[in-house]
């Protein structure tokens, strides 16, 4: 059951962000579920500043496995981290820059009672699945591996650059109620695809000849808005720029989100972002090699036993075999992908409110210094669907900094910490995020990192008091 | 109070900054003393003939000859890793004559570099008589072996006993080469 939950969790390339979910005094948490009142009147990002995020996972061997500096034979390290690694494992990253953001609440000026929020970030993604049945046969060849499936489906690689402009709008329906939905322009600057790949190679005891060797190939890649970088009047740097403004290809999503207050004290909340697709038809580059064949050997001085045919024809056949199977088709076709949906949601309890010193009592009206709460993350990969589940606990230092801490178990690890904070000083607020605080004793150990920081300028609504 | 925020800012900044400075020692160098040793197996020639495919209106021929070009030895990835080589040969002779295989190894200009022959001895009482050879390419034979771009086979049926459509028995060959790799990063 154990392996079970561990090999249905490996799918995992997540863009979980654990502590920023629901730290609404940092406005970017906004971009993870658009049903928030965030509790200022305006704010704007310090432009390229305002959110940088990296996430680099890797499942299966770490570096330090393979490069530690300890004396072992660095070949007999790689074939450990080899059998140590399943088709299932992978590298990932998963980076953001927000290049600008803004936000302003709208309402009577007794009750601001919506949100508008907007930007423009750029993202990348990159993922690459352990192809283990090639390793082997990298590492060790055929020989030792008669009947041994070489499985090519288990090439598995996604890559995506892209812009996205969005903009969002978030309500207060009623004293339990908000809602939010924020729409989404997607402009892919780049995009490598090859998820879908099926076949195998196989040598087997023949009937005519020592072996049959079996090739049952088919693999695809398809790239767009790299085949159109090369050119001659192309400025690769002025053509990514052109494509963050709306220049690549272009697609359309959709954010949307709810938060309800339950009483007092609790409140659940959800969202789901990401909905949408990006429909690719400039530069498109697509490679497929796709070829069903059995190879027992060659027949040269009697090339036309039992069949009849010609020794050309026979010559012919087989060299047209060899070719037909790794021939790589290559075409223009349009295609489009779907962007991964991720859904959050929580149940949070928030408690004890600010003591006065004077009369060692609580005030009524008083925010609530502490939340904890359960954070579930979930989120669409071609294969399954993948899982985190974090507990965390929130609190208000001062009215000008806050702290999150979490507890997350997901793919990379069941005991992944992460510490947040944000920070006020005047209008300028800086937050800084980062997880697996256990593993980073020693960086190259580590399964996951992810780094969040950023500044911006808030203006705060003023105290009534 | 702003102090104070500033200096739990500053804590935390610091505090995270050097848990990412953390490593135990790593030598990426390594990365040069990577060998990998991949051994392939491929088929090669193969026939399983009767008398008859060595009869020509009824009257044996004595040589029967073909040649194949070599691609694999242009791919200089092969040549520059491949440490040994190894062809062998698994036979079964059924027929009352013996027969010889020669394999020669021809370069761009036709110029043998390599060559060797091995017997199928013939079959006395109708049964299969086993024969085989290895042929191992090492230093300068594996030189010869990765210069070349054409082998010649010719099969020769040695003199003995008289054949006819009716002679029984079989002559079948299985054959395949065993690359040895050494691939260094």
């Amino acid at each position: 059951m154990l392996c079970f939950i561990v090999v249905s969790c490996n799918f995992l390339f997540s863009q979980n962000k654990q502590i920023l979910y629901g730290f609404s005094d940092v406005p970017q948490s906004l971009l993870l579920n658009p049903a928030k009142q965030l509790d200022n009147d305006w704010y704007f990002g310090i432009p390229l500043l305002s959110h940088i995020h990296a996430k680099v996972g890797i499942t299966g061997s770490t570096v330090y496995d393979i490069f530690a500096d300890d004396n072992v034979n660095f070949n007999t390290k790689i074939r450990n981290a080899v059998d140590n690694m399943g088709s299932n494992d992978f590298y990932s990253v998963n980076q953001q820059l927000e290049i600008f953001s803004g936000g302003f609440s709208l309402g009577s000026s007794y009750e601001k009672d919506k949100y508008i929020s907007f930007g423009l970030y750029q993202e990348l993604d990159f993922i690459f699945y352990f192809p283990k049945d090639l390793a082997i046969l990298a590492l060790e060849g055929n020989q030792n591996n008669i009947n041994r499936p070489f499985r090519t489906n288990q090439v598995r690689l996604a890559a995506e650059a892209l812009s996205v402009w969005h903009v969002g709008y978030s309500k207060k329906l009623n004293d339990k109620l908000t809602v939010g939905l924020r729409g989404k322009i997607y402009s892919s600057l780049a995009n490598v695809n090859s998820t879908k790949n099926k076949g195998r190679f196989v040598t087997v005891p023949g009937q005519s000849n020592f072996y049959d060797h079996i090739f049952d190939v088919d693999l695809e890649a398809r790239t767009s808005g790299i085949a159109n970088l090369d050119g001659d009047n192309v400025d690769p740097g002025r053509e990514m720029i052109r494509r963050v403004f709306f220049g690549g290809n272009l697609g359309l999503g959709f954010d949307v989100g709810f938060t309800h207050k339950i009483n007092k004290q609790w409140t659940f909340d959800g969202s789901l972002l990401d909905v949408g697709f990006i429909r690719h038809t400039k530069g498109i580059e697509n490679h497929e090699i796709k070829g069903n064949y059995t190879f027992e050997g060659i027949n040269p001085l009697f090339p036309n036993s039992g069949s009849g045919q010609s020794a050309e024809d026979y010559w012919n056949e087989i060299e047209e075999n060899f070719e037909g199977l790794f021939e790589v088709d290559s075409t223009t076709t349009k295609y489009t992908t779907w962007r991964p949906v991720k859904l959050n949601t929580s149940l949070n309890y928030a408690f004890g409110k600010e003591t006065f010193e004077e009369c060692n009592c609580t005030q009524d009206e008083g925010q609530y210094l502490n939340r904890a709460g359960l954070q579930l993350f979930a989120m669409t990969r071609p294969n399954k669907p993948i899982m985190a589940l974090t507990a965390y606990y929130y609190r208000r230092l001062f009215d000008n900094l806050q702290v999150k801490a979490t507890y997350t178990v997901d793919s990379f690890s069941a005991y992944n910490i992460g510490l947040g904070m944000s920070a006020n000083l005047g209008g300028l607020n800086f937050y800084v995020m980062a997880d697996n605080f256990l593993q980073l004793e020693n960086i190259y150990d580590t399964q996951s990192v992810s780094l969040q920081l950023g500044f911006n300028y808030i203006f705060k609504k003023k105290d009534e008091d | 109070m702003q102090r104070q925020v500033s200096l739990y800012t500053l804590l935390t900044v610091v505090l995270f900054s050097s848990f990412f400075s953390c490593t135990k020692e790593v030598d990426f160098d390594q990365a040069e003393d990577l060998e990998i040793s991949p051994v392939l197996e491929t088929s090669l020639v193969f026939f399983d003939e009767t008398v008859n495919s060595f009869l020509v209106n009824n009257l044996p021929v004595f040589i029967i000859e073909d040649a194949f070009d070599l691609d694999i030895f242009k791919n200089d990835f092969v040549v520059d890793n491949l440490i040994k080589a190894e062809f062998e040969f698994e036979g079964f002779n059924s027929i009352v004559r013996a027969f010889e295989i020669d394999v020669a190894f021809l370069d761009e200009a036709d110029v043998e570099l390599h060559s060797f022959t091995f017997t199928m001895q013939e079959s006395t009482d109708g049964s299969d008589v086993p024969s085989g050879h290895i042929e191992v390419f090492e230093n300068d034979k594996l030189t010869n072996l990765t210069s070349t771009t054409r082998i010649t086979f010719a099969l020769r049926m040695l003199p003995g006993t008289g054949v006819d459509q009716t002679t029984p028995g079989r002559l079948q060959l299985k054959s395949k080469a065993v690359f040895y790799l050494n691939i260094e990063g």
